[in-house]
């Protein structure tokens, strides 16, 4: 389901020490605008975190997924990144979070954004993944662990 | 002394036999009480049992005794904080309600049993009452949480409309004996004195015991009695003056229950134990009393009564009495099919008899039999009914155990213990023993197959392991996640995300920010509205966790509520295809 247009392996980052849930949205901001022709790392981030202030996008057990409409964006785009050690996100279960997917979608979206989001998040919503995730080693373990069914 | 000690091996054989049967009973989902008044009816003179009781008497004061008993402790479970959203129409249902459930199945009796217009509405009267304790005894054995408004509403109803149904009874009563100039005001004085009286000695009554009861130094095991005590002479007092003793002991329970009380734990534990036997003794008693070949002859016209009362009446009052509260439709329903009538019906019964009525046996067998049919129909429906409605919420804990811990002068704490699954998260997940562990929480002690572990090496949980735990209770869910774990069926039905939706906002934030990130329209000119405003708005009564609001593919789903504001919405996505 998960298509090469939507995540890669460029767009993957495996074991990073981060120390906070804004240096966390900023590495997973700058991921997405890494190979991309239009998109800022900067105004992403800001996208990002303009989401944030309606409400945490954690999950829940250790996984978030933050997101946002951008008009630059063509097509559904996302980063992933994995951890070394949990960031407080103010995720409703209080757990910290140490698996977090970033999705860009058009400012022309339509349901089925809506549903790509569900889909993520249903997916992060089997523990044997997340599991599987957390004892991933490299990025295109990773990458194989979200795209695998 | 011989007989004293046949009384005391029947008796307790009876509640030993029950108590078993029930056991057995409750994994086919046959509401408890109706056991115990089958029971009672088997022990009973039709019965293999062959006991005989028919004393009137003794029956009407034990059962008004148990009756205080199971309302006083109500009143001590319930929470100030379910007033929010029960007490008003809790409060119409249990007024206007009985009279109209009163006056339609008394006009249906006038008419079908061909009684006086009196005992028609005696009738009635006699069976205005609910139950809620069975209801819950059921949701809760089943382990089943209602949304908030709908379980609080039955719950305050069905403790303050027995004192109405009572006098409504007594003061029908009185009028077909002595047939007084002015029925009118004769009603109307004696309603202000009942429950005038009533709610003077309760509240009064209640913060005197907790005042007085807070100055006494003495043992532990003597608190519950003297609240019990207390309670006792608050109903007895009130009913020797002419006024409503169970509306007393009822309110006096409420206040004692919410006020700061020396040693609640024990109090709260001990009524709970005494209500539970007096439930049991009296629908035992009860079954006993009844004489069941006579019940046969009326049986036609009982269940003709019983299925107005059910499918009309009821239905009909709660319609009426909810109007106002604009209550959801599927909460209304479930209202108006849980008015589950319990024991108060039949001691009510007990009245006319004893005031030797002329028609009083026929009424008792008209009401013992609408109870057994309500318990039956109504009973077993009503678990499948909340499902099928979607009125249930996420449970807010599975423990096992758990020990509220009252040290003086200290936070709150509680002992919990869990007896961990073969698929309980913490087995699979070891390392969230040290990285997911809520800050209040100490691991005490884990005990595999009767032995204390190690703990100052690192634990590997297994299956079958008992673990135990201090924890700040508000703590307890997040331990839920580690140590629980839900089955699937459950998982898929309940799980928080399934349930809330993926997302938590805040109630806050603009709707104009939620178009704009989800692409969602919206009434241009309800764009600047907080989330919360926009569904306190649609709910159009107060807010519950649970309720819900369609939003173009999204839905919005209550998560919580403070002060009657929504502080957090739920984000539904909309499925997958």
């Amino acid at each position: 389901m998960l298509g090469p247009d939507l995540i890669n392996v460029v767009r993957v980052g495996c074991g990073l020490e981060l120390a906070s849930k804004k240096r966390l949205i900023e590495t997973l901001a700058g991921l997405l605008a890494r190979d991309h022709p239009r998109l800022q790392a900067e105004t992403v981030f800001e996208h990002l975190l303009e989401r944030e202030r309606l409400g945490s996008t954690g999950l829940g057990h250790g996984v978030a997924l933050p997101h946002s409409r951008m008009k630059d964006v063509t097509t559904a785009i996302g980063a992933f990144v994995q951890t070394v050690q949990g960031v407080d996100y103010d995720a409703s279960d209080g757990e910290a979070v140490d698996l977090a997917f970033a999705l860009l979608v058009p400012e022309e979206a339509n349901d089925e954004h809506l549903r790509l989001l569900a889909h993520l998040a249903s997916l992060f919503n089997d523990p044997s993944r997340r599991v599987r995730l957390r004892e991933a080693t490299s990025a295109d373990e990773i990458l194989q662990i979200l795209t695998a069914h | 002394m011989e007989l004293t000690n046949h009384i005391i091996l029947l008796g307790s054989s009876v509640v030993f036999v029950s108590v078993l049967a029930s056991v057995i009973t409750a994994r086919v989902g046959a509401p408890l009480l109706l056991v115990f008044l089958v029971m009672g009816m088997l022990f009973g003179e039709d019965g293999p049992g062959g006991i005989v009781f028919d004393d009137t008497q003794l029956a009407h004061l034990l059962g008004n005794l148990a009756l205080a008993v199971i309302l006083f402790d109500g009143g001590l479970a319930t929470c100030y904080k379910d007033f929010r959203v029960g007490l008003r129409p809790a409060l119409g249902l249990a007024t206007l309600g009985v009279l109209m459930t009163t006056a339609i199945t008394g006009l249906f009796a006038v008419w079908w049993l061909e009684l006086s217009w009196l005992e028609g509405l005696l009738l009635g009267a006699i069976v205005g009452s609910t139950d809620a304790a069975a209801v819950f005894s059921l949701l809760r054995s089943n382990g089943i949480e209602l949304k908030q408004r709908v379980g609080a509403t039955l719950e305050i109803e069905s403790g303050s409309n027995d004192p109405m149904a009572i006098f409504l009874t007594v003061a029908l009563i009185e009028l077909l004996r002595t047939n007084p100039d002015h029925i009118g005001l004769m009603l109307l004085t004696e309603f202000i004195r009942q429950m005038g009286l009533g709610t003077l000695f309760g509240l009064g009554g209640g913060f005197g015991l907790v005042w007085l009861v807070n100055r006494l130094k003495m043992s532990a095991g003597l608190y519950p009695l003297a609240i019990m005590a207390g309670g006792m002479c608050l109903f007895g007092i009130t009913a020797t003056l002419n006024g409503s003793g169970f509306l007393a002991i009822y309110l006096a329970g409420i206040v004692i229950g919410n006020r700061p009380l020396e040693a609640r734990l024990e109090i709260k534990r001990f009524h709970d134990g005494l209500a539970r036997l007096a439930q049991i003794g009296m629908f035992l008693m009860l079954g006993l009393l009844v004489t069941p070949s006579a019940l046969l002859p009326v049986a036609d016209d009982a269940l003709l009564f019983a299925l107005v009362l059910i499918l009309v009446a009821r239905p009909l009052a709660v319609w009426l009495c909810l109007w106002p509260f604009r209550f959801p439709w599927r909460e209304q329903v479930f209202i108006g099919w849980v008015g589950l009538r319990g024991a108060v019906p039949i001691i009510l019964a007990l009245f006319p008899l004893l005031a030797g009525l002329n028609q009083a046996p026929m009424i008792f067998n008209i009401v013992f039999f609408v109870v057994l049919v309500s318990l039956l129909i109504q009973g077993w429906t009503v678990i499948g009914l909340a499902r099928k409605l979607e009125l249930e919420v996420p449970p807010s804990t599975h423990l096992v155990q758990r020990v509220e811990l009252d040290i003086p002068g200290q936070q709150e704490l509680e002992l919990v213990g869990y007896r961990l699954a073969a698929n309980a998260p913490i087995i699979a997940d070891a390392a969230a023993l040290r990285t997911r562990l809520p800050p209040g929480a100490r691991l005490v002690a884990v005990l595999r197959s009767g032995q204390w572990l190690d703990q100052c090496g690192p634990v590997q949980m297994r299956a079958e392991d008992h673990v135990y735990l201090l924890a700040d209770p508000s703590e307890l869910s997040e331990l839920d996640r580690l140590f629980v774990a839900v089955p699937e069926a459950e998982a898929e039905r309940l799980s928080e995300q399934a349930f809330f939706g993926e997302f938590v906002l805040q109630g806050s934030s603009r709707l104009a920010d939620l178009c704009a990130f989800y692409g969602v329209k919206a009434d241009p000119t309800d764009a600047a509205l907080t989330l919360d405003a926009l569904m306190r708005r649609a709910l159009n009564t107060h807010p519950v966790v649970g309720d819900r609001l369609q939003l173009g593919a999204l839905e919005l789903v209550v998560r919580a509520v403070e002060d009657d504001r929504i502080t957090q919405v739920g984000l539904k996505l909309p499925r997958e295809m």
